[in-house]
């Protein structure tokens, strides 16, 4: 017993270790016990209660780092905030477009605009639709805004539409409140110009500008635009009517090319009767 | 009778030295958990129980360091919600190695020189493989890595605020 004692007491420090060791493990294994959480409660609390009345004391370090952090939010919650914007134009924009097809029975085939081009007072866009889509030189292009006109060139994947301000723009129009007939051309400024319209007729400012049934190129009744002003010129018996475009021709992005082409036989038959005059007129 | 001599007579009672140890633990503690992020480098902060520890061991011995570390480990662990017995097997660990170096009577002189600091780091050294170890266990990370990175980083941490105290003793004449 003696010697168990002086083993004890010789290694105490060894003995010691190894059992506050054991208790250490035993405590790590049994953390989870309910008569610990009690007591780990109170403790908890307590420290809570400390720490809560020094919250106030700022830790500039941690300002820092969290200012960075809140800066790099910020720029990143920003673009996304841009091109959420961005898409939600783009969403009501093409929403409006699709219901297009509720207002004429023709197809329409979907197009973005992937270039414009201005030479010499004539705009042209380019769009990603050519042949392979069904596209053909004649047919008009449109929005759901308006008339945005027609496509000039075409190759397997691509299209040229010739855009309403240009100098060879020539579009049977009219008055659509009045029935009022007139020729809408372009001269180089931001407006149309719907011309040969005579100074009795009556037309407003306000009143909207469609396509007419005596187009060849164009289905009728199409938007093109709304009068802005009406005039008198001197010297002259036609009015001097100003027509602003329904399309906004600086921000086109979509387009729709309706599936439709001028009556061949009816082209043929102007033709002929037009030759068969000038022929005449020629021989007296 | 002098109020040193009046201080000395009271600090010779081992009951009275073991109720100043526990309440500096508790204060310090205390100091731990709330003020100690306003110093931290990431999750890296200085363990002043850890250099409590230690000066235990240069005054008492290895016995009653390793005791200390176990009680100071489990104050800890309870006051940080930290996994009970994590710090207190570390904290028992680096009391243990700290006795070594006890020097019966010489434990004032060794806590006022620059021994005192390579002996924390060698403590805190202990400590910290055995803390951080038992720490990385369940996470997915590179257990080297992250030992020797953050285990090394709060021992160096740890020796430089041991200058305080180092400092505070070398200062003192009465001793």
């Amino acid at each position: 017993m003696r010697r168990f004692v002086d083993f004890v007491v010789r290694y105490k420090n060894y003995i010691t270790l190894t059992a506050l060791v054991v208790m250490s493990f035993s405590l790590m294994s049994i953390g989870s016990l309910s008569q610990l959480g009690g007591f780990r409660a109170v403790i908890v609390g307590s420290m809570g209660w400390i720490q809560s009345m020094f919250a106030w004391v700022p830790n500039p370090i941690a300002l820092k780092s969290e200012n960075t952090a809140l800066r790099e939010l910020n720029l990143q919650l920003s673009i996304e905030s841009s091109r959420f914007r961005q898409a939600m134009v783009e969403n009501t924009s093409l929403r409006n477009m699709l219901e297009l097809p509720a207002y004429t029975d023709d197809k329409l085939i979907a197009a973005d605009v992937v270039g414009k081009t201005t030479v010499e007072l004539r705009s042209y866009a380019t769009i990603n639709r050519g042949r392979a889509e069904g596209v053909k030189e004649g047919q008009p292009v449109i929005t759901d805004a308006g008339l945005v006109g027609n496509v000039v060139g075409v190759s397997e994947h691509y299209a040229v539409i010739q855009l309403l301000l240009n100098r060879d723009t020539r579009i049977s129009s009219k008055v659509y409140r009045s029935n009022v007939d007139g020729l809408l051309t372009w001269q180089g400024d931001e407006y149309l110009v719907l011309r040969d319209v005579p100074l009795a007729f009556d037309v407003k400012e306000g009143d909207e500008v469609v396509t007419s049934s005596y187009s060849v190129l164009y289905p009728p009744n199409i938007i093109i635009g709304t009068i802005q002003h009406v005039g008198k010129e001197a010297n002259s018996l036609f009015l001097n009517i100003q027509v602003k475009p329904a399309v906004n021709f600086g921000t086109l992005e979509q387009v729709f090319v309706v599936d439709r082409l001028p009556s061949s036989e009816r082209l043929l038959l102007e033709d002929s009767i037009i030759t068969e005059h000038v022929s005449k007129e020629g021989s007296r | 009778m002098t109020a040193g001599t009046q201080q000395r007579n009271i600090m010779a009672s081992p009951a009275m030295r073991g109720l100043l140890y526990a309440t500096v633990a508790l204060v310090l503690t205390v100091i731990h958990v709330v003020f100690l992020g306003f110093v931290a480098f990431g999750i890296v902060t200085p363990d002043l129980l850890m250099i409590l520890v230690v000066w235990i061991a240069l005054e008492e011995g290895q016995f009653t360091a390793t005791v200390a570390g176990f009680a100071i480990g489990l104050l800890y662990d309870a006051a940080g919600a930290d996994v009970l017995g994590s710090n207190a097997l570390a904290k028992t660990a680096a009391g243990f190695a700290a006795g070594y170096f006890y020097r019966p009577g010489m434990g004032r002189t060794t806590i006022g020189s620059y021994r005192f600091l390579l002996i924390v780091f060698a403590a805190g050294l202990v400590h910290n493989l055995l803390y951080f170890t038992l720490y990385v266990q369940p996470m997915q990370v590179s257990f080297w890595q992250f030992v020797l990175t953050f285990g090394f980083a709060t021992t160096f941490y740890t020796t430089v605020v041991a200058v305080f105290p180092m400092l505070y003793v070398n200062r003192k004449k009465e001793w």
